[in-house]
Parts: structure tokens; sequence; C-alpha cells
């Protein structure tokens, strides 16, 4: 084999070198063999490019930049004499017009440090994603065992708060036949008095409904209002009709609850129905608009903005439409979060209410509320750990159960009203601690189905929200959860949890609200390695499909650090002569 | 797709009342007072009066006459021209709007001057000469017009034939009579009142009509819109509209119009242009549609209304279709010779919104090694849709974006829209209403319709000053931000209005000259597009060939720059509709013309979106687009096999670009399109007539397009006698017959004609203008008798110098084993110098019989080898053809290789 003349050097990676030392060589793919005189000599045999490292003849050739100084890199060999330099050593333009200087030794510098700066971020990332680690492997287990611990102790409640339930129903029924008697007593008595009373009372009536709707408009609080005032109402009013008054009102609760959310789901349908009817429903009634109306109402087709735009009122039905359709999303957003406060209030207002009564628990419960209430996402855990681990509350419970179910005496009529009390009240909370303790289990079920990486490195991402103002938004985004982009006090669900891509370093939120005339919005965080949870660069490059970055020590990986500190090695290594690195 | 919005002929009281007459229905017109004047024949058209009428003529005016005129140009082309008596005792006082600017300035120079007509003896009949073998024949009672070969005397087109033609002449408004039109809420005053004109023109000898653009259809042919076997179709629309989600196969008007329409036949083609600017309705008729037993296959008659203006028509003779195309070429111009960076790939969407978003997209086509040329921005780039402004947010630095991309040999183009902010701190604004330079409302105030950049106001482009203008606010100094590589997209020229009568301006808006908008409304985009290539120009010094899309356009429009089909959406059938779209375009002069790859609105399926590159790599004007609701859809974002196939959709048309810049050239010159219907090739082959799915590029190229999601195998029709070879894999096929072929997925089938070369560049590059010195490879696909032919034109791909001789134009011939290039050099055109050290690399010889070694070139006396090489360079390419390697001759000298 003779040596390769410096010509037809060009181009090649050195490790490819031997390849090309043979006088006749092979096209890679095996397509065929060219002479050696044909390597470089710009007319293209291997459709692979082979015989045309040096040069552009090939389509699919590829050019070595050796880059001494910086990183040798590969570049199509289109860019090979096409007057742009490309190759910090202008190296991939020997013959055109463009007069490339040497920038490897600079740019490398700068390439150099900033890949310094990398491994050193990646180092100190990699120790505190260890500790991180550590950490979260030891939250898990715990996790774990609260919840073994709470479902033996939802037993042990399910069974007390069935024996209450029984005693209450001996009671109810007891007490019903009571009354009934009594009634009948009453009745011929009462007749009388209330011929001549009716006209009064009526009014009554309508006053206190007046008062109940006027309570019912205020606004998020109203039903709540209307709970507490009607628990109290029960309260102070019934002495003998407070049998009711706490199931009632557990169940009103629950009634709203309900009631809300069928309301979102109706208004939600009523939306989506609309939607459509708009495009076809406009013959005849953009003639009462106005001018400008009409204009606004036209361009709106092209850009799905129009409703946002349209803060005129405007007296056209298909702008009503469109109206409606974005004031119900409104209202919707506005809705499920304020249905959250009202069911997290809700639980406040319990726990004032059995506290106003009975403050036995207080600490118990208040606290572990809390934690509840401050948001699934918001506060370390949702559980409380003082009751969790504590051994005695429930024990406590099971003995004052107890002293309550024997100090009630079945035998004795009338029904001893304070003793049946006792025993409603202690059904009540029971079985409210029992249903609390369920949630509990639930979510914490649901946390720990969860896949948090290989290591459990996001592990703590459960509880936490992270937080990026850009421009007039602010996005958060709630891994595991959701994320919203907020803008003042609307807010824009972005996407709901979906998982993890590409081997843990995209988190992908999907389904988030609609875009008008578009897909449903979307959200996918790329993680990098960085010492803090920090979120940035969200963006939306295609229309409601947003991206963002994120830094966090959970993707300092060991492997990618070697990969670094080989690369920052090689770039060391391969100075050009006559420059010393300072390293 | 808003119907409701759109006007109906039956909505339209011209349309609806012509439509509805019936032949020989309408009172008899009658030519009279005929004379020779200045080279024209003159003549008074008078209604017939009924016996009846002559008794009751009292109180009823006498109508006055039609003024006709009849003249003769060069090559085969009558113009007719008819229209009021304004010298008549009783003339209206208005003019009635004649199209200025549309015809060139130098067709008066072509006019034949007619020495005298000749008459039958009974004067029943006048007769002039048209051209060689062609005539004029003028019919006194009842007045028709006929074009005919002389010694057969066998009719080509005539006018009037069915007595329909009715021109209802300005009067003054009788006492409780009502002018408005109401329309959807709109009210159009009329103070003209009713105006219209209507005729019937029947082609002789048509098989099929073509042309009177734009209408979406999968069809070129015109199909019936009227008569037997034609269930309910509106008549053809020409009128100027801003359509959402328009119909991939629909009468109805889009953007722009050219009342051109072409015939053709085995006896040969003929054409017919009103120009004309109003709205304009056209049936073309079923046989059989006038009751008339003789319904013979040999004529199809169409039935033409307007609702203002006067008959000025163009009858063009042919009798090829080649001819008919330079007819109307040599009244409305060619194709405005574009610079060669606007031939190659553009990359549009709306919308790239920052520096950031350019700059990733930019290096996005780097990455993937995949060459564009233009990178558009749509109108949210602008500081609150104010043109000539930026978004400073978003755009903090223009000038450096576009210099980086300039770096890389790349261009920008940015929106510029006619509607203009109503807003005082504006200055466009403000100097346009202190100028007075708006259209006017009917009552005479700036007119004010709401679009983009909401209340906004329209520059009135008739009035030259208003050009003059405009076109200033393209210059570097007016034009903040703007660099010498920034180009115009003029979108929304229709012009759009979004709260006016069907999303256009009212009719009774008033221009320049007191013109109402209804008389020009389908030239107003024109004249917009016209200013802005004015404006380009001027930047330039003269020097630089401005590159502008407009949407809007009329006849002449290929004067100013390119267009394209707006804002079509991604389905599989509008990719089937864009090719008749753009043939019909490139048949009535708008050669330069593209649907948006991938379809405006909606998202394509990545197998409609590679089908759609792989066929607009075909397309004169190649750039994709997309609505800003849709998914991002750079070709790289469908992973790497789609990635791939785009790639290669857009190096085969980086490696045509030499072919389609000679084809451009030609185009300019002589209004052959560059994409052309099969039977403007193939003139006698019945079998062309109707295809709608396969087009020829040049002479030499065959495309049928792949319109059908997984589809397997397609049937191509391969016309003429001789073979063509497929571009993929060098098979022959033969000609004259349907060939059943499997489809693939990296290619649409493409041939090349035997008896062709085409030349090509097989290096590819970031953008075309790393492509100048680049060597070529000539495709010679040799013919039965061993002959090919072929062309290459190449100037500076920017500059004016081409028109004093900066130029090469090269002939090449292949016959008897030797391939001869030699120069077709206008003599007379060498004030400037073109040079260019580009060689030839490759030559590719298809259909030659195995067994040539070697090659020599002359002169030198050099050997040099041949052996056998694959089509295209390209991984797993076999060897299909015979190669002669580098011969290196300079493209620029003449030459020959003589193979052995």
């Amino acid at each position: 084999a003779t040596p390769i003349p410096n010509k037809q050097l060009l181009g090649i990676d050195p490790q490819d070198l031997s390849f090309y030392k043979s006088n006749v060589i092979k096209c890679k793919d095996g397509s065929k063999k060219f002479a050696k005189e044909l390597l470089n000599d710009e007319f293209c045999d291997c459709p692979d490019g082979t015989d045309e490292p040096g040069t552009s003849a090939c389509p699919e050739g590829k050019f070595y930049c050796q880059n001494a100084g910086h990183t040798p890199i590969k570049i199509f060999s289109s860019r090979v004499n096409d007057g742009v330099c490309d190759c910090c050593d202008g190296s991939d333009e020997y013959n055109s017009n463009a007069n490339c200087t040497n920038t490897c030794w600079e740019a490398g510098k700068v390439a150099r440090e900033k890949l310094k700066k990398k491994i050193e971020t990646f180092k100190e990332g990699l120790i505190i994603r260890k500790e991180e680690v550590e950490k979260a492997n030891k939250a898990y287990a715990k996790d774990e065992a609260d919840l073994a611990k709470l479902k033996s102790d939802e037993k042990v409640l399910k069974e007390l708060v069935q024996k209450l339930r029984e005693q209450k129903e001996r009671i109810d029924k007891l007490e019903e036949e009571e009354r009934l008697k009594k009634e009948k007593e009453e009745k011929s008595l009462r007749e009388e008095e209330e011929k001549s009373k009716e006209q009064e009372i009526k009014a009554d009536e309508t006053q206190n409904f007046d008062t109940m709707d006027n309570h019912e408009q205020d606004g998020s609080t109203g039903n709540l209002d209307i709970a507490v005032e009607s628990g109290n109402d029960n309260m102070v009013e019934s002495k003998k009709a407070s049998t009711q008054t706490a199931e009632q009102h557990v169940g009103e609760g629950h009634d709203d609850t309900l009631e809300s959310s069928d309301g979102i789901s109706q208004d939600g349908e009523i939306s989506s129905y609309e939607v459509p009817k708009q495009d076809q429903d406009d013959s005849g009634s953009t003639e009462e608009l106005s001018r400008e109306e009409l204009g606004r109402l036209v361009a709106s087709r092209w850009t799905s903005e129009g409703a946002d735009q349209t803060t005129d009122k405007i007296g056209n039905v298909e702008e009503d439409l469109m109206d409606q359709d974005s004031s119900v999303a409104h209202e919707h957003k506005g809705y499920t979060s304020e249905t959250d406060d009202d069911r997290e209030k809700d639980d406040d207002d319990d726990d004032n209410f059995e506290d106003d009564r009975d403050d036995e628990f207080e600490d118990d419960h208040s606290s572990s509320d809390a934690s509840y209430i401050a948001d699934e996402y918001e506060k370390p855990d949702p559980l409380d750990s003082i009751e969790v681990s504590s051994p005695t509350w429930l024990d406590k419970i099971q003995q004052t159960v107890q002293s309550v179910l024997q100090a009630f005496n079945f035998f004795k009529t009338p029904v001893n009203v304070s003793d049946a009390t006792h025993i409603r009240k202690e059904y009540d909370d029971t079985s409210s601690k029992l249903s609390k303790m369920q949630s509990r289990i639930s979510s914490l079920t649901e946390k720990l189905k969860r896949d948090f990486g290989k290591e459990k490195e996001f592990y703590f991402f459960y509880d936490q929200c992270f937080e990026s103002k850009q421009n007039k938004y602010v996005y958060k985004i709630c891994p595991f959860k959701q994320a919203s982009q907020d803008e003042g006090y609307s807010n824009t669900r972005l996407g709901s949890w979906d998982n993890f891509e590409e081997s843990y370093r995209v988190m992908v939120f999907n389904n988030g609200e609609k875009c008008w005339n578009g897909p449903d919005r979307s959200l996918k965080v790329r993680l990098r390695c960085g010492l803090k949870n920090e979120i940035s660069d969200v963006d939306e490059p295609s229309r409601c499909e947003y991206t963002a970055l994120m830094s966090t020590p959970a993707l300092c990986l060991e492997d990618k650090l070697k990969e670094l500190e080989k690369k920052l090695e090689q770039m060391n290594t391969r100075k050009p002569q006559g420059h010393h690195d300072e390293l | 797709w808003k119907k409701d919005e759109f006007r109906n002929c039956n909505q339209t009281p011209f349309c609806k009342c012509a439509r509805t007459r019936t032949p020989h229905s309408l009172p008899r017109l009658i030519v009279s007072d005929l004379l020779i004047s200045d080279g024209h024949l003159t003549a008074h058209l008078q209604p017939s009066l009924s016996s009846e009428d002559d008794v009751s003529a009292g109180d009823t005016p006498h109508p006055r006459p039609l003024v006709l005129r009849l003249s003769v140009y060069q090559d085969g082309i009558l113009r007719l021209k008819i229209d009021e008596d304004y010298s008549a005792p009783s003339a209206p006082s208005k003019q009635r709007f004649e199209v200025p600017d549309v015809v060139l300035p130098d067709f008066e120079d072509r006019r034949l001057w007619l020495p005298r007509v000749s008459s039958t003896e009974d004067g029943s009949i006048s007769s002039l000469y048209l051209s060689d073998g062609f005539e004029v024949v003028l019919r006194h009672d009842p007045f028709e017009i006929q074009v005919r070969r002389k010694r057969s005397n066998d009719p080509i087109i005539s006018l009037n034939s069915h007595g329909l033609f009715e021109f209802e002449q300005l009067r003054e408004k009788k006492e409780g009579e009502d002018w408005e039109e109401r329309f959807r809420g709109h009210t159009d005053t009329r103070p003209h009142g009713p105006q219209s004109i209507s005729f019937d023109v029947s082609f002789h000898g048509a098989e099929f009509v073509y042309g009177i653009p734009e209408h979406a259809s999968t069809s070129l042919a015109l199909r019936a819109t009227r008569g037997p076997g034609v269930d309910h179709s509106e008549p053809y629309r020409l009128f100027n509209l801003d359509v959402f989600e328009y119909l991939h196969d629909s009468p109805f008007g889009l953007y722009g119009s050219i009342p051109f329409m072409l015939s053709h036949g085995l006896k040969g083609s003929a054409g017919f242009f009103w120009l004309n600017a109003a709205e304009m309705q056209i049936d073309v008729l079923a046989p059989g549609w006038d009751d008339s037993a003789a319904a013979g296959n040999d004529r199809i008659d169409t039935f033409w209304m307007s609702e203002a203006g006067i008959v000025d028509t163009f009858f063009f003779v042919g009798p090829g279709p080649k001819d008919v195309l330079q007819q109307y070429a040599s009244v409305t111009g060619t194709l405005a010779m574009p610079q060669e960076f606007a031939i190659a790939y553009h990359q549009c969407r709306w919308n790239y919104r920052d520096e950031e978003d350019v700059a990733t997209v930019d290096a996005g086509f780097d990455e993937h090694d995949i060459p564009y040329d233009v990178l558009w921005l749509d109108i949210e780039h602008t500081d609150g849709k104010r043109y000539f402004t930026w978004d400073r947010v978003l755009f903090p630095n223009p000038e450096e974006m576009q210099k980086k991309l300039a770096a890389k040999g790349r261009h920008m183009v940015t929106i510029v829209d006619p509607h203009i902010k109503r807003d005082d701190s504006y200055y466009v604004h403000k100097e346009a209403t202190d100028k007075g330079y708006y259209v006017k409302d009917a009552t005479g105030k700036d007119f004010d319709g709401w679009c983009w950049s909401g209340s906004s106001s329209y520059p009135d482009t008739l009035n030259p000053e208003v050009r003059e203008w405009w076109a200033e606010k393209f210059s570097l100094k007016n034009y903040g931000g703007s660099t010498p590589s920034l180009y115009i997209w003029n979108d929304m020229n229709e012009p759009s209005v979004f709260n006016g009568p069907e999303i256009s301006m009212p009719r009774d808006a008033l221009h320049f000259g007191g013109v109402e908008h209804r008389e020009l409304h389908n030239v107003y985009g024109l004249y917009f597009h016209m200013a802005t290539a004015d404006g380009l120009l001027k930047r330039g010094n003269g020097k630089d060939r401005p590159f502008v899309l407009s949407r809007a356009f009329f006849a002449g429009s290929q004067r100013h720059g390119a267009i394209w089909t707006g804002d079509n959406s991604a389905d599989w059938d509008q990719l089937r509709s864009s090719v008749p779209m753009i043939l019909t375009l490139g048949l009535t002069g708008i050669s330069f013309s593209g649907a948006d790859v991938g379809g405006f609105f909606g998202n394509p399926e990545p197998e409609l979106l590679v089908r759609w590159y792989q066929l607009a790599a075909y397309y004169p004007f190649f750039r994709a687009h997309a609505h800003h609701d849709t998914k991002r859809r750079e070709p790289w974002l469908f992973g790497e096999r789609r990635t791939a196939l785009i790639r290669e959709a857009i190096h085969i048309r980086y490696s045509l670009l030499p072919y389609y810049y000679s084809l451009f050239r030609k185009a300019s010159i002589s209004g052959i399109p560059i994409m052309r219907p099969l039977w403007l090739e193939f003139p006698e082959d019945k079998k062309t007539f109707d295809n709608s799915e396969a087009f020829m590029i040049g002479e030499g190229i065959l495309v049928q397009g792949i319109y059908e999601e997984g589809q397997k195998s397609v049937s191509v029709y391969l016309p003429g006698e001789q073979s063509w070879y497929n571009m993929r894999n060098g098979a022959a096929y033969s000609g004259g017959q349907t060939h059943k072929l499997e489809v693939f997925e990296d290619s649409i089938p493409s041939f090349q004609k035997a008896g062709s070369i085409v030349p090509r560049k097989y290096r590819f590059r970031r953008s075309t203008t790393q492509m100048a010195n680049d060597p070529y490879t000539l495709v010679i696909a040799l013919n039965s008798s061993l002959a090919a032919e072929g062309e290459l034109y190449i100037d500076d791909g920017k500059s004016y110098d081409f028109e004093q001789g900066a130029y090469i134009h090269r002939r090449f011939v292949f016959s008897n084993g030797k391939l001869t290039s030699s120069t077709i050099h206008s003599a007379s055109l060498r004030e400037k110098k073109f040079s260019s050290s580009c060689t030839v690399e490759r030559i590719i010889l298809l259909g030659l019989p195995s067994g040539a070694k070697k090659a020599v070139i002359e002169p030198g006396n050099h050997e040099t080898e041949i052996e056998p090489g694959p089509l295209t360079l390209r991984g797993g390419a076999s060897s299909v053809a015979l190669v002669i390697r580098k011969p290196n001759v300079r493209i620029a000298d003449d030459w020959t290789i003589k193979v052995l």
C-alpha cells in the first residue's frame, strides 16, 4: 500500500485512516470498490460517500474536521467549500472564497470552561442527588409502613363504627316510637292553636327563606355558611329533633359537592356541544352585529382568539355562544378550585364545629386535618405523623366507645337524651375519623403507585410544585399532579400528569384545557442536571403545546458525569502545538 | 366554508336575470355605420325594434346605439370593444370603467392597420384579415362575430351566435325606482343603477375548455354548469374573495380572477379573454342546453355575465395550445423573471414567533441537512399588525436576524397587507389620511373596515400617485429593520374586509377618478401587488429582481410576482386539487404559483405531508405553510424515516433547479408555463385532454401525483410515441400506453421523456446561494433514434444584467453518438457578460446500448471513461445507466463529446 497523499487525506477521521490504506478501497456500504486515486477526486463513486470524505461530491458523505484545540466534528459533505466556515479550524473551506480563520483555540477554551462548569455542577449535583435518593427511600419505606398501619387501624375503626351504628339505629327507632306517640297526644291540642297563629308563622318562614337565599348568593362561602348556620340552628333550635342534625349536615355537604360537580359537567357538555353549533349557526344572525363586531367575529375564525378579544358586549347569538363558551371555561376553572376550597373549608368547619362541642381530640384532629387541607401537594406529607405513629389515639377511641356503649341503658324509657346524644356524637366522630382515614389510605396508595424513578429520585417531586414567571404568566408545575398557566386570577390547566418519557428525562402532562379550534393543551418538561429544582424557558412552540426546561439534581447522573469528564480529557489532550493550556 | 356568507347567482340580480334568458329572446342587435378609422373597424350596434315598438314609439326614448370597435393584432389576435356612445346626445355623464394597466403598454405597437373591410354583396356580412389562414367575420343582422379559418370557413370562436348579448346602458333613475341591493345586512347603494353585460361565446371544434381561475377543483377541464346532465350548479364565479376553509371542488370564486378561457380539441386550440374587473359569472353550457336538436360534440358554448364595465375582449386563434398562450401573453405579459432563490424551497408558518424561534428553525434545517432558501414571517411579527413595523419584544434585532440568515445565503420574507391600522400614531396611516390616499366609502369618507389590524383603511392603489407613495415605504430607510435580503408577501389583498359584504369591500366604495369598487374589485389585488413589487424594485435601484408573493390576482399579475392558492386544508382532496389549480394558473399566465405544502388549515397525517412534499417539489412555487393552530411541522418532526423522505423530496427540487431556472427564463419570454398540462405537450393525444392528475415540467419531465392514503399502485398514462425513463430507477416505459405501477414510499412517479436532456446539480447545499459554483450533471434520455436535446439558461440569479446579455444560454444536442453544446445567446444583446467557471462533472446516458467505454472530448482530444452508474447519488442506488465520468468541460464553452 502506498501512503495517502495529503489532499486525499481530506476529511478522513484519523480512526478511519487504516480503512483507506489499500490501493483498492471498498465502499463502506459494500456497493463497489474503487482505486485509491479516486479517493477525494471530486466524483462520487460510492453512493454512501466513502470515496469522497473530503469533497462535496457525494450527498451522503461526511467531512471530518480535526479542530485542534476544540472538539473534532463531522459535518455534512454539503458544507464542504460552500463558502460558509463550519469547522472552527476552517478546514472545510480549503477551496472556496470564504476566508475562514482558525478560531478553535478561543472557541475551545470557552467550550472547555463551560464543560468544566458543567462537570462541577454534575459533581455537586450528584452528591445532592445521593442524599435525596437516600432520604426518598427512607420516606418511601415509611410511607409503606404507615399505609400498612393505617390499613390495620382502619379495620378496627370500621368495627367500632359498625357497633355504634347499630346502637344509634336502635336509639333512633326507640325515639321515633316515642315521638309518634307524643305527636298523637299533642295533635289535638295544637290544632286549635295553629288555626289562629297560621298567618304569623307563614310570614316568619318567608323571611327565613329570604335570608337563606341571600346567603346562597354570597358566592364561594355561601354553601359553607348555610351548612354552619343550619348546623347551629339545629343545635340551638331542637333538643328534640337533634337526632338528624349531624347526619343531615353530612348529607348536605355531600349533596353540595355532588351538585356542583354535576353543574360543572353539565356546563362542560353544553359548551362542547355549542362550539360546533357556532359554525353552522351564523346565517342571518350577523346582520344585527355592529360593523366592528362583525369584523372581530370573522377574524376570530382564523385566529381562534376571537372569544378572548371580544370584550365588548355582543348582541349576537354566535358571539354570545362564544362568550358563553369562554366564560363557562373560566367558571369551570374557577369552580373546580372553588369547590376544592369549599371542601377544604368544609373540613375546617367540621373541625371547628366538632371542636366547639368536644375538644377531646383537638390536637390530633386539627393538626391532621391541617396537613390534609394544606393540600396534597403543598405540604410534605398529607398524613399526620403523630396521628399515625401514636398508638394511643385508637385505643382512646376504643375505650371511649366502649364506655359510651356500656353507659347506655336500652331498657329505660323514655330514652335518656344525654346518653343518646353521646352515642350519636360518638358515631359521627368515629365515622368521620374513619372516612378521613380511608381518604388518607387512598391518597397514600395513590402516591405509592407512582413511578418515582429508578432510584426513587423523583419521590420528593410528589409533594412539590415549581413555579416560573415568564412575562405575564406564572407557570405552576406540580409533578405527578398537574401543570397550569396562571395569569392574575385566571388559571389555565396545561395538563394532568401523564408519565415520564425518554427514560426519566421528560415529564409529560397531557389533556389540559382544550384550545379553541385547537388541541388539548399539553406540556413537556425537559429535565437536566442542576443544583436546584428550577423551571425555566417555558415555551409554546406549537399552539397549545408547551415545553419547559427544569434543572434538578435528580438528573445529575454518574454515567453522564463520566462521559463529560472523558470529553474534557479529550479536549485537553488535543491541544494544538505551540499552545499551552493553562488548566 | 361559510356558504351563506357569499352571494350565489340567484341572490345576484344581474346573474339571476341573465341566466334565465333563452337564446334569441332579446331584441336583435344590428350593425350599422360600419367604417374603417385609424386602422380600426368601427360601427354602431342598435337593437332592432319590433313592429309594435315602431307604432308605439312615442314616449319610450329610442335606445342609444352602442359603439363597436374591432382591432387586429399580430399573431392572430382580435380585439372587440363595445361601449356606450358617449358622443350621443343623451350620453351618460359617467364613463364606464375600462381596466387600465393590464394590457401591455407595447401591445398597441403590434396592431395591424386595417386598410379596408370587405363585405358581401348583400351587405349582410363583413370580413377582415386576421392572420395567415384566419379571418374575422362580422355578421350585421343579427350581430355576430366569428373568427374562422379562411379556406374551410370553419368557425373557431364566435360571439353572440345565440343572441344572448345584452348591455344594460347607464340611465337616469326613474321615479320610484329602487336601485339598492341588500345582502346579509349590507346595503349596496348602487347609485348608477344596473349596468351589467352578458353574452354568449362559442368555441368551435373544442372538446374541452380550461382556464378562468380561481376555483378549487379536482378537474383541470371546466365542467358544464348548465344544461342537460347538470343537476344544479352555480356558474363559475370570478370575484376575488377571502374564503375561510374553501372546498376542494366548487365553482365559487376564490382569491383571484382571470377572465381568460382556452379551448382545446383535436382540431386545435383557441382562447377568449374579457378584460373586465367587475364581478363576473361564467356558465359552461352542456351540449343541448339551447334545446337544439343538433347538439354537436364539437362545440362548447359558454355564457359570460359581468356586473359592470365594458366589453373589451380578445380572441386568440391558436391554432396550437402554446400559440394561444403566447397570444394571451402578448396582451397581458409574461412572468417577471424571479431571482434564483425564489424558485427554491420556502419555509413559512403563521407564525415563527420570535428571533429565537427563527434561529432554531434555521438551525434545524442545517442539523438535518435539508436545504431551504427563505424563512417567512407572518402577521404576528409586526407591532400590532402595523405593517413595516416589528414587535420589538419578539424581534428586537430584525436586521441582525436577517444578516444571520444572509450569512448562510438565505433570505427572509415578511408580510405586508393592504389593511392599514387606523391609528393616528402610525405613520403610514397618518400619511395616507393626510394625503387622502385611502379608498373612500360611498359617502366620500375614508373607508373604514375591519381586518387583522382592527379598524383599518385601504390604500387606493388604483391611483398611480398612491402606488408611488406605497412603493417608497419599502426603501431600506423607510422600512425600519429591513435589509436587502428581505422580500415581501402581500396577503388579504382581495381585499379582505372582515366586516364587509362577502368579507370584502362594499361595491359602492369609491376609488381614484370616481371609479366604483364594483368596477375594479377583481383588479384591486393586482394594483397592490404591483405597487409592492415596484417598491422592492426601487429599493434595489432597479438592479435587484423583486420577490412579492400575492394571494389576490388578476390577468397580468404574473408581471409582479408569485401567486399561491391561499388557505387550503390538510387533506388528500386538497392535495389533489392543487394540481389542476396550479395548472390553470399556468395556462392563464400565472406560471409562478404553488399551494401551501401540508395544507394551511389542519394537521396533515405524516404520510400526507410526505406526499405533499414529493408533489410540491415540482410546483413552480414551493412553500410550506401552516395555520397557527396547527402542530409544528418542520420537516424533521416526524421521525427519522419521514425526515429522510422529505429531505429527498426537497433535494429533488434542488437538483432540478438548473432545469427549473431555464424553464422560468423560457416562461418569462414566451408565456409557456413551467408546469403544464399533458395536452400542452401532446395536443393531439386525446387521452391527455382530461388528465388532471399528471403534469409536465417543461418538455422533458412528467410527474404523477399520489393522492390517496396508503396507495399501493397507480395507473399512469405516458403520452406520445417515445419511451419514458423512470427517474427513480431508470426503467424504460413505452409511450402511448397506460402503465400500472407500484407506488413507493420514497417518491411519486416521475419520468424523463426519451429525447430530452435535463441539466441538474447533484451537490446539495444549504441554499441556492452556495450552489452557484457547483458542477452540473446532464441527464440524457435517448429516443428511439438515439437522439436527445435540451437547454440550459444561467445568469447571476439576481440582477437585471441578463437583459443586457449577461447570461449563458446553451443548447445541448445528442445525435450520432455525439453530444454538442452550443450557445443560443441572442447576438443582439452583448452589452454585459456573465461568466461561469462551472463544469460538467457527469453525463448520464439513458437508453444508450451498453458497450461504450470511452468518450472523447473536443476541443482538446481529451479522453474520459464511461462506466455503468446510478441515476441518483443515494445510498443503495444501483447502476442503471451509462455515465461519462468527469468530462469536466466548462458549462459556458462550446464543446462536443463523442461516445466511443
